[in-house]
């Protein structure tokens, strides 16, 4: 009797081992192992066997059990795997992927983003300040006088009320100084605007970064350490910095600042990208007027300011030919920098 | 301004290199912007003279040239040019010459006639851009020789002399710096600064002493126009002023050579004396560029006793300026204010070569040697006879202000110790006298001609630029700084576009200045009082008439899926009050690329709501509103504040656009008052520092309910329903299925089927399937009850 029972638990192994697909696989279980299997069938059986039979039929029962439902296992492993590899030998891996496509931040705000980045590892905090300004702001503040021949009101937009757009960001150093004393670590990132004809390097609306930093005993050699580390890290670290001396109403002294690298277009000529200098005495006795105080007295302290082109310097980076093309934020243009 | 390299080393030896020349200025300041070779030096190019030409027996269009080279020989050259007769001199290149871009000249047959060298035009010598065949030579020049000699060699550069430096705008000027700069000796040159002067104060009045302190004039008699000789005329167009007569191009010459502006006037065309005043209201001036101006009490002119002859330091008259029948000269050298003579020229928009140089500051002692070295030219080239006599009014300016140097600052302030003598002789060497000193500080006595240098750091200035920037060592000093409200506003900005971003959106950056045109969504714009273009003439109420431009571009450029925001300054139309805008514009496919696997779909009100849903607005609710130009808009509230809206603008305007899809817009005030004070501003609260809740550890039981309600009934009013049970077992609710019942279908028009997941869940505990099924009986006979839909099984 016992011998039956084996018999039937390898019929079931062979039979499972031989199926070629799940249904079959899916029959032979339900022919062995089900409600009404053969295997199953020998529990009722049980009953009828003796004493001293039934743990023995029992034990084989138990063996044959595990044993078939084992094998039904790793059959149907087997077949999934099979089906699996089946299927996928088919697949087109040359089929593009289908990820939603990236945004893009628009080149000038990722140029910003990386001057600003570079200036805060560097412990200047961000001031701000109107567009829309006093010509007091734009022009007198900042050492340049109605009569001043740099104060150039033809490049100047107007307000009706008399108020202009202001034409740098160097309003802000002077609005931060009214709101603050000495000593002033800051960065200004902002629009200005001048009236020139638009063309490939000109536009009514630019963008620049106001730098200002006053404090005791502030030197050209902070100014020429903080300028050249911000632009080895823009443009890196083998390109070559020079400052000219300049002319600024509201630094003295003044300069220009000039860059090469190799790794720009056109690298080999000498670009300006800065504008910069001590600030002027008369700056800040003008700011003291302003607050009715003494705190930038310039006996005690000094410092220096600068502005950089920021739409210039992402021409420069990017090898971005006309500055049109920031404005016209076709998607074609805008796409290339994501 | 253009400065002739030979010019300059009339006063000054300069450097062996013309680049080593411009380097040095540039590092000094002084920027060269361009530079450029002038002349014709060239080897067997001669003068000839045209002394036969007959028609090519062979070509229509060449001539057969018989010219004089001054060889005794006549040769016979084949031409092609029309614009000469017969008796012309022009440039001829003999065989051997070596033409620009290469061109060897050399005997050679043209159509079987021999043709023994070139007849030249300007462009084959490279002396102009453009001719219209030989160039055609002054009568006077010699046959034979070289045309070297009528085009001397020369370099001119085109320099940028920055505002403060007045003194830099003349030959003499940039040589004296030069000389400073390299330590070489200036030259006199044509005896400038040593003229003495007798005057006596006549026939000229200033009744304007404050805008015009000083003012001469002298009278020279019996000249004779006529043009001006070679070396003058070579001079004057080599940096680029047209000559005109002798007379005038000597005043030019005085002016470019030392930089006093002069005036000549025909003094025959003068009644009475000079007089220096004040415009009267309205007064019409007709001036030498041919125009007539309108002036007024703020403008100065210089006028005889009939009318002003003059706007002073501006322009002269158009009838009393010197012609080839002027006899008699009053010469005019004076100093006029920089500040009116500024206002007057930017009022009339007339900027001249004399207005420049007055805004920047003449050099007082330079007035009457100019006027002396001119009246000298004119006895020389007009043959004219001039009194010694000047008549002058006023005095001439004060001398600068002694400026003292403490040295200790100097180092401080440059970071780079630069011992006393070296200080002293830098400063010595720009013309500098020491006045007093004592062992920290030295008073200096400033030269008439540098008025810019006005106080310590002036002088420090001029230090560097000698010293050299490039010894300045560099100093890596930082300072601590705390967040400024500036920068919690920045990083809120980077944030907002960087979720944006990250959602697939594009950035765009439109200008604020807007055409007036574009501005289709009412309330108008501020108009600038100076527009430069129609492009830029108003300041932008909004982003969206910006984006609309960049939408139909991008349409009419074949995008195909368009999803741009932009962040940006927009300003009231009354008073330019400024605010911070966040905008959106969508259109076209909903899938940027076309997508391989599933159908495309378009943009539409949804997916723009659902963008603005994420990007933080606390409390963000919608509420239908009306607005022109949209066929469906929401208002956008956080709380019960407006802040912004968003809206499917009309198929109309979207047609004009040439968006054939729905376009869809919005716009959200993120900053109001950007105001006068630098740390002031409030902003759409977005999310704050995030802070950690539980995970929750209990598994949810999730029951869907499915219903059919008219279609009117909104999805808001039956969220409000199901939350109204307040049922705590109840964590989420969410809309997976909706459709629109038709005519024809089941469902029957005016309905709609609706189909929610709810989620149940404790935070403490699994929950067992026979409470939540008397939670959700509950719910479902709420809906029921509150808002009788009919519930699908």
């Amino acid at each position: 009797m016992s011998h039956e029972l084996e018999q039937l638990r390898d019929a079931a192994l062979a039979e499972i081992a031989a199926a070629t697909g799940e249904q079959v696989l899916d029959a032979a279980r339900v022919r062995y192992l089900g409600r009404a299997g053969s295997i199953s069938a020998w529990a009722d059986r049980m009953k009828s066997l003796s004493k001293e039979e039934r743990p023995i039929v029992g034990k084989l029962l138990n063996e044959a059990r595990t044993a078939v439902t084992a094998a039904i296992q790793q059959s149907a492993e087997r077949l999934r795997t099979m089906k699996e590899a089946t299927e996928l030998a088919n697949i087109d891996i040359s089929l593009p992927g289908t990820a939603a496509e990236l945004g893009t931040l628009h080149p000038l705000t990722q140029m910003l983003d990386r001057g600003i980045g570079i200036f805060r590892r560097m412990g200047f905090a961000l001031a701000e300040g109107p567009d829309v300004e006093t010509e007091w702001h734009c022009f007198d503040a900042l050492n340049t006088a109605a009569d001043h021949p740099a104060r150039n009101e033809q490049n100047t937009f107007y307000l009706p009320d008399g108020r202009v757009l202001r034409t740098h960001t160097s309003t802000v150093q002077i609005r931060t100084m009214q709101s603050a004393p000495p000593p002033i670590r800051v960065i200004a990132p902002g629009a200005a605007y001048r009236r020139d004809e638009v063309d490939a390097t000109h536009s009514a609306q630019f963008h620049q970064i106001e730098g200002l930093y006053v404090d005791e005993g502030v030197s050209v050699a902070d100014l020429k350490g903080t300028l050249e580390f911000f632009l080895r890290e823009l443009f890196g670290s083998d390109s070559q910095v020079r400052f000219r001396p300049h002319y600024f109403p509201f630094t003295e002294p003044s300069f220009e600042i000039d860059v090469k690298s190799k790794a720009l277009k056109g690298g080999e000529k000498w670009l300006e990208v800065c504008g910069c200098g001590m600030v002027h005495p008369a700056v800040f006795e003008e700011v003291n007027k302003a607050r009715k105080d003494d705190a930038y007295d310039p006996e005690k302290w000094s410092g220096f300011a600068f502005g950089l082109g920021m739409d210039r310097l992402a021409m420069i980076l990017f090898g971005i030919p006309d500055l049109r093309l920031f404005a016209g934020n076709d998607l074609r243009f805008l796409r290339q920098f994501a | 301004m253009k400065f002739s390299v030979s010019w300059l080393r009339e006063f000054v030896e300069l450097p062996a290199s013309i680049d080593e020349l411009a380097e040095l200025l540039t590092l000094a300041g002084i920027e060269i912007e361009g530079i450029e070779k002038r002349g014709a030096n060239f080897d067997k190019v001669v003068v000839a003279q045209i002394t036969a030409s007959s028609q090519h027996p062979n070509a229509d269009r060449l001539s057969v040239c018989q010219v004089d080279d001054g060889s005794g020989q006549t040769r016979q050259i084949v031409c092609g040019a029309k614009n000469y007769k017969v008796g012309d001199k022009v440039p001829l290149a003999l065989p051997g010459a070596v033409l620009p871009n290469d061109l060897k000249i050399r005997a050679s047959k043209l159509r079987g006639v021999e043709s023994q060298g070139m007849l030249c035009s300007g462009i084959e010598l490279g002396l102009s851009k453009e001719s219209e065949g030989l160039l055609i030579l002054s009568p006077d020049a010699k046959i034979g020789a070289r045309i070297g000699s009528l085009f001397p060699e020369d370099t001119i550069l085109d320099v940028e002399i920055t505002p403060n430096r007045g003194d830099l705008l003349s030959h003499f000027g940039l040589a004296r710096e030069i000389s400073a700069l390299v330590g070489t000796p200036l030259r006199g040159g044509h005896g400038v600064g040593r003229f003495g002067e007798t005057s006596l104060p006549m026939g000229v009045r200033i009744s304007a002493l404050r805008e015009c302190p000083f003012y001469s004039a002298r009278r020279i008699e019996n000249v004779t126009v006529r043009p001006s000789p070679d070396w003058v005329r070579t001079k004057l167009e080599a940096v680029g002023l047209r000559s005109i007569n002798n007379i005038v191009d000597i005043t030019n010459f005085v002016m470019l050579e030392i930089g006093q502006p002069l005036h000549a006037f025909d003094a025959d065309k003068l009644t009475g004396e000079i007089e220096v005043r004040f415009a009267n209201e309205n007064e019409k001036f007709l001036a030498l560029d041919g125009k007539t101006y309108s002036l007024g009490p703020d403008n100065l002119v210089v006028a005889d006793d009939a009318r002003a002859v003059g706007i002073a330091g501006v322009m002269g008259g158009e009838d009393t300026g010197v012609t080839e029948t002027t006899k008699n000269v009053l010469l005019e050298s004076a100093y006029f204010r920089p500040g009116s003579v500024r206002r007057t020229a930017r009022e009339l928009n007339l900027p001249s070569d004399s207005s420049y140089r007055f805004e920047r500051g003449v050099d007082p002692a330079m007035i009457l040697p100019a006027s002396q070295r001119a009246t000298e030219l004119i006895r020389e080239l007009a043959d004219g006879n001039s009194s010694p006599e000047i008549a002058i009014a006023g005095e001439l300016p004060a001398p600068p202000k002694d400026v003292s140097l403490h040295y200790e600052r100097c180092t401080r302030l440059i970071g780079l110790p630069v011992p006393k003598e070296r200080v002293d002789q830098i400063l010595e060497g720009f013309g500098l006298r020491r006045e007093s000193a004592n062992k920290d500080e030295t008073s200096w006595r400033i030269p008439s001609y540098r008025s810019d240098l006005q106080r310590e750091a002036d002088l420090i200035e001029e230090v560097v630029r000698v010293v050299g920037i490039e010894r300045v060592p560099v100093s890596d000093r930082s300072r601590f700084t705390p967040e400024s409200e500036a920068d919690r506003t920045y990083d809120f900005e980077s944030a907002l576009r960087q979720r944006l971003v990250a959602r697939g959106l594009s950035e765009a950056r439109t200008s604020a200045l807007i055409p007036r045109e574009t501005d289709p969504f009412g309330g108008g714009a501020l108009e600038l009082r100076n527009p430069l273009s129609e492009d830029h003439l108003a300041l932008r109420p909004t982003l969206l008439s910006g984006l609309l431009d960049v939408l139909a571009r991008n349409v009419r450029a074949g995008a195909s899926s368009i999803r741009l925001f932009e962040l940006g300054h927009v300003f009231s139309a009354e008073n330019a009050a400024e605010k911070r805008n966040l905008a959106f514009v969508f259109s076209g496919s909903a899938e940027s690329n076309a997508h391989w696997r599933s159908a495309s779909r378009r943009l539409d009100l949804f997916d723009l709501k659902g963008v603005i849903e994420t990007i933080g607005i606390a409390d963000l609710s919608f509420r239908r509103s009306e607005r022109p130009r949209f066929s469906l808009s929401a208002d956008i509230l956080s709380g019960s504040a407006v802040v912004g809206f968003l809206g499917q603008l009309a198929a109309a305007s979207a047609k004009d656009l040439g968006a054939l899809e729905p376009v869809l817009m919005a716009e959200i005030v993120l900053r109001k008052n950007v105001e006068v004070r630098v740390a002031s501003f409030e902003m759409v609260s977005l999310v704050g520092t995030p802070s950690f809740r539980e995970i929750e550890k209990f598994p949810s039981v999730t029951r869907d309910i499915a219903m059919i309600v008219p279609e009117k009934l909104s999805h808001a009013e039956i969220m409000a329903t199901i939350e109204g049970a307040r049922e705590p077992l109840l964590a989420r609710i969410e809309l997976f299925d909706l459709f629109k019942g038709k005519e024809e279908t089941v469902l029957g028009a005016g309905k709609k089927s609706l189909a929610y997941t709810l989620t149940y869940r404790d935070r403490n505990r699994t929950l067992t399937n026979d409470e939540i099924t008397v939670v959700h009986a509950k719910i479902r006979e709420r809906l029921q009850r509150e808002l009788g839909v009919e519930l699908r099984e």
